[in-house]
């Protein structure tokens, strides 16, 4: 158990000792956003493989000639290049509601767990898990709604005053503000999800009950647990970007490909870790056992009566046989 | 009440000796009259007293620059809290039309800013880069109301001035108000109006009106015509045109609360602290042909001198206390950008300029007005993200092609707009580098040729340049085609006549033309004297026509002379003679649309060969044959890339080897935002 330990190291070391899940899904991810992105590869490739202007893009990134290429008829609406991407972007998410299940009980299991409890847990939660989904989207999305049409109120109103960056501050605050109620909510519903995978819950309800009262029970631990994860993330795509922007030649793929994809697989460990934090959390805090403990009866022992002990016969002095400084073991 | 005689007195005694200096000068004015035609109507009446001043307090120059046909002379006072104006305006006006005047239309620009204004219609039909009009509230509204109009000699003519709406018959638009005189104005001489007025001054729109507790007061008073190619030039005030004035003489006092910081047009002759915490300052403009100004109690003043070929000038930077820090980019473009213009196009004459950095979010930036322009910023602008460069620069070129070089921005917008920007082309890409002019951020960069040639790309077959600006197809066709298409053609005329020629021809126009009215004809025809060639194949199609330019390398290939042989003996040869194939090429060009110029074409072999070839482009498509012991590599029409007004670039060349890696490139920077979305996205769903 992680009794013993911070959520944050626990949920870290689950995310490290099972990290052959981040890698299936930055796969995944890899492979649905190709997917996503053929279009669009495909339309490019027509329009710039045969001009001599493309090297504008190659060797810098002339924002001319990009423009100039998006809007060719040729190249079709923007959105038709994109909309791939979204419907790709679901499938991924979709995938993710249906693996995750596995990713919970390999966090929470003591071994590394085989291929089909991996593939069990995900099939027996799919169903939990598109529920549990459901109503954390009814949950965060009205409120997100309302939150940010709130926000855009404020912030017209800071527009009145002279002060020209008051919009700009107010809105981050609001933003903050938005962040920290979401992340809240998101914790409810992680909590939700463990519980229900790892108490085989079947009804979801009870996970999402269950999960609310210990969300708002320790809640500074877990939103401080949350915060610091999101600032892993934020800290690994802006560092991200900066080396790419200033170290990658523009004309260089392979090497402006890799560092993508390693800032896309970083990006992906501060969420599992928040998932290993929600498992730990769990373990250490919604486990229920299983059986009810029991006091243990004990017969006592027959009494044997006492025999007197006969003496040594003094043959050979103890001291003899071993050195004195023998180690006892 | 001691008090108030020591202000008083100095402010009397101030306005005395302003206005004795005032008729000094003009007493010395030899009277511009024209020579008199005989006269059809009968008795004109003559005021023989009048006459518009000579002075010269604000040019850098001993004698007038321009004709003057104005001298607008006008008290008003601004209520801050109620964003009104109440004014007094005298008008003298010098009849130079070489025939009698008894109508005079005058302008009123703030009656635009009413619902069923032609600009409003025209606005909510065509867009507008500032607002939609979904919900405006009536406070926010702009107008202008004649209290009384006299005209001197004449009487009272308030009751007979009436609204006319000359270009779309809007019974609603108050914009143009017309005066009919009982006894006409006679050739050569002068007449006077007084005008009292009440502006009700606009929420910002079309850079005039106040935001917060900042206003600008462009375009606030009644002004008259201009009597053009014989006759009145007087325009409704459109949601996509600009303005047209005579040149003259301006006196503004201007009262405005003793916290403002002002900066205004012309100079500033005093400054004088009233007892009612009102101040008034005065100002004196000469051979401008309008009178700008603002107030804001929250300006930070920088102020120094730049040396210019004609005498010092007076730089006034009025700066937003946020936008402090960039004081020195709006000065450093400013005097790089004179510097440019003095030496390329001709002399700046005026001793002040005021570069204002207008309140943020509101429709005040971005707008010239003689001798005074105002910028547009941010609290947030990267070094590497030119706006305020570009917007300074594209302002102050206005005080050429606007404030002297003096075209009709209704009918000729391209000449001011469009000129203009060809002229920040050019001027910033010799200051801030030819592809890096407009951004140099984070490894992306944009030069001004190609942000103006995608202003035009997108609407380069809605309309021809010639024509009216209120008639253009919709707001983005106008900003596409005045601005983007003219500079793109004129960068493309530089192909045709020669850089350095193009430079002259600029030189020569404004030097013959600035204080003036040129015709697009006059720019034309100075570029064909200059050039000494007949371009009108050119003019007819990109300015009077509406033509699209598009030329492409429709295909380029190779193929082996001996195909016809057996693939070993073809082998045999290969070894006999590894450079000695022979190989029959050929490249197709295409006109793809109906824009038709004369272009080069240069095809590369693979043994280091170059051949340039001439396409008259008269024909839809011609082709190019050879028989050579070399591939193609690469076909490109226009090699020079001169052709800026070519509506694609993209298929101006074909590598016949296809080169994969830009779009690569490109797919992998497509590909990283949809991974990131997509990782997003199940962040906060699951």
């Amino acid at each position: 158990m992680n009794d013993k330990k911070g959520l944050l190291s626990s949920g870290l070391s689950m995310v490290l000792h099972n990290k052959r899940y981040l890698v299936w899904f930055w796969l995944l991810n890899l492979t649905l956003a190709g997917l996503g992105t053929a279009a669009f590869s495909r339309t490019a490739h027509a329009l710039l493989d045969h001009s001599l202007m493309s090297d504008r893009i190659l060797h810098s990134f002339d924002i001319a000639t990009v423009t100039e290429m998006l809007i060719r008829p040729e190249f079709g609406q923007t959105s038709a290049m994109s909309t791939p991407g979204l419907y790709f972007g679901f499938v991924f998410l979709l995938a993710t509601a249906l693996f995750l299940p596995g990713v919970f009980a390999g966090y929470a299991s003591r071994y590394r767990l085989p291929r089909e409890e991996f593939f069990r847990a995900c099939g027996r939660n799919l169903w939990r898990f598109i529920r549990i989904m459901l109503v954390a989207l009814l949950v965060m999305g009205i409120p997100a709604g309302l939150l940010f049409a709130l926000n855009d109120e404020i912030v017209k109103k800071a527009g009145e005053s002279t002060t020209e960056t008051l919009p700009f501050t107010v809105q981050m605050i609001g933003f903050f503000v938005i962040f920290l109620i979401m992340s809240t909510l998101r914790i409810w519903f992680d909590l939700a999800e463990a519980d229900t995978v790892l108490s085989d819950q079947r009804a979801v309800r009870k996970s999402i009950a269950a999960a609310f009262l210990q969300t708002f029970r320790s809640l500074p631990r877990l939103l401080a647990s949350y915060i610091a994860s999101t600032l892993v993330a934020a800290i690994i795509l802006v560092g991200g970007v900066w080396f790419w922007m200033k170290f990658i030649p523009p004309g260089s793929i392979v090497r402006a490909f890799l560092i993508a994809q390693v800032i896309l697989f970083l990006l992906l460990i501060p969420r599992f870790w928040q998932r290993g934090i929600a498992v730990s959390y769990w373990q250490q805090q919604m486990l229920t056992p299983v059986f009810a403990m029991q006091p243990v009866e004990t017969v006592p022992a027959p009494v044997i009566p006492a025999q007197p002990v006969p003496e040594p016969s003094p043959v050979i002095a103890a001291s003899e046989v071993l050195p004195t400084n023998t180690p006892q073991s | 009440m001691p008090t108030r005689w020591k202000t008083v007195v100095p402010i009397t005694m101030c306005a005395v000796a302003l206005f004795a200096f005032i008729n000094r000068k003009t007493a010395t004015a030899a009277p511009q009259a024209a020579a008199a035609p005989a006269m059809s109507a009968s008795a004109p009446a003559v005021a023989t007293d009048l006459s518009i001043p000579d002075t010269t307090a604000a040019i850098n120059s001993s004698t007038p620059l321009s004709q003057r046909v104005v001298h607008y002379d006008i008290n008003a006072k601004y209520d801050a809290s109620k964003h009104t104006v109440d004014a007094t305006e005298v008008l003298t006006y010098h009849n130079l039309t070489g025939q009698a005047l008894d109508d005079f239309p005058f302008h009123l620009y703030q009656n635009a800013f009413q619902p069923n204004s032609t600009w409003v219609r025209e606005a909510k039909r065509d867009g507008n880069r500032d607002t939609t009009y979904d919900h405006w509230e009536t406070k926010l509204y702009g107008s202008e109301e004649i209290k009384s109009l006299e005209v001197v000699g004449q009487g009272d003519l308030t009751k007979t001035l009436q609204y006319i709406a000359p270009d779309d018959g809007n019974k609603e638009d108050k914009t143009v108000m017309d005066v009919h005189l009982p006894k006409p104005v006679a050739p050569g001489d002068f007449v006077q109006f007084k005008v009292v007025f009440h502006v009700q001054m606009p929420e910002t729109q079309a850079r005039s009106g106040w935001k917060r507790d900042f206003v600008l007061g462009g375009q606030w008073f009644p002004k008259v015509g201009v009597w053009w190619h014989g006759a009145w030039n007087c325009h409704q005030y459109h949601a996509m045109t600009e303005f047209f004035a005579d040149f003259g003489v301006y006196d503004v006092n201007l009262t405005v609360p003793q916290n403002e910081v002002v900066g205004a047009s012309g100079v500033e002759i005093s400054n004088v602290n009233n007892s009612d915490g009102t101040k008034t300052l005065t100002y004196h403009g000469d051979d401008i042909h309008d009178f700008a100004w603002t107030a804001s109690p929250r300006y930070k003043v920088q102020e120094s001198t730049y040396q210019s070929q004609m005498g010092p000038i007076k730089l006034r930077f009025l700066m937003q206390p946020a936008h402090w820090s960039q004081v020195q980019r709006h000065e450093w473009i400013t005097r790089q950008t004179l510097d440019r213009f003095e030496k390329w196009y001709g002399p700046y004459p005026y001793k002040t300029l005021t570069v204002v950095d207008p309140e943020p979010d509101s429709a005040a930036g971005g707008m010239e007005y003689p001798t005074f322009i105002t910028g547009d910023s941010s609290w947030f602008m990267p070094e590497g993200l030119h706006f305020v460069e570009l917007v300074v620069e594209h302002e102050f070129g206005h005080q050429y092609w606007y404030g002297m070089v003096a075209t009709n921005e209704f009918e000729d917008a391209w000449m001011d707009e469009g000129i203009n920007s060809y002229t920040e082309a050019k001027v910033l890409d010799s200051i801030l580098g030819k592809d890096t002019s407009m951004v140099d951020l984070i490894g992306m960069t944009l030069g001004e040729r190609g942000g103006q040639r995608l202003q035009y790309t997108g609407v380069a077959d809605r309309d021809a340049l010639a024509q009216n600006a209120y008639d253009f197809s919709s707001f983005g066709s106008y900003g596409g085609n005045t601005y983007g298409k003219t500079a793109t053609l004129l960068l493309t005329l530089e192909g045709i006549i020669g850089e350095d020629t193009m430079a002259r021809a600029m030189h020569t126009y404004f030097m013959k033309y600035r204080f003036t009215h040129p015709t697009k004809e006059d720019f034309l025809k100075t570029i064909e004297e200059v050039s000494g060639k007949d371009l009108r194949w050119y003019f007819n199609q990109a300015i009077y026509g509406s033509q699209v330019l598009d030329y492409e390398v429709l295909r380029a290939d190779s193929s082996q002379a001996n195909w016809y042989k057996e693939d070993k003996d073809k082998d045999k040869d290969k070894k006999a003679a590894k450079n000695d194939t022979l190989y029959n090429s050929f490249v197709t060009l295409h006109r793809k649309s109906d824009f038709v110029m004369p272009v080069e074409v240069e095809i590369k072999f693979d043994n280091g060969e170059t051949v340039r070839e001439h396409w008259d482009g008269q024909s839809r498509w011609t082709r190019f044959n050879y028989q050579k012991k070399a591939k193609i590599v690469s076909a490109e029409i226009d090699p020079n890339h001169t052709v800026q007004l070519d509506r694609n670039m993209l298929n101006n060349s074909y590598v016949v080897e296809p080169n994969h890696r830009p779009t690569w490139k490109l797919s992998n920077y497509w590909l990283f935002v949809t991974q990131w979305c997509s990782q997003a996205m199940a962040w906060w769903a699951v």
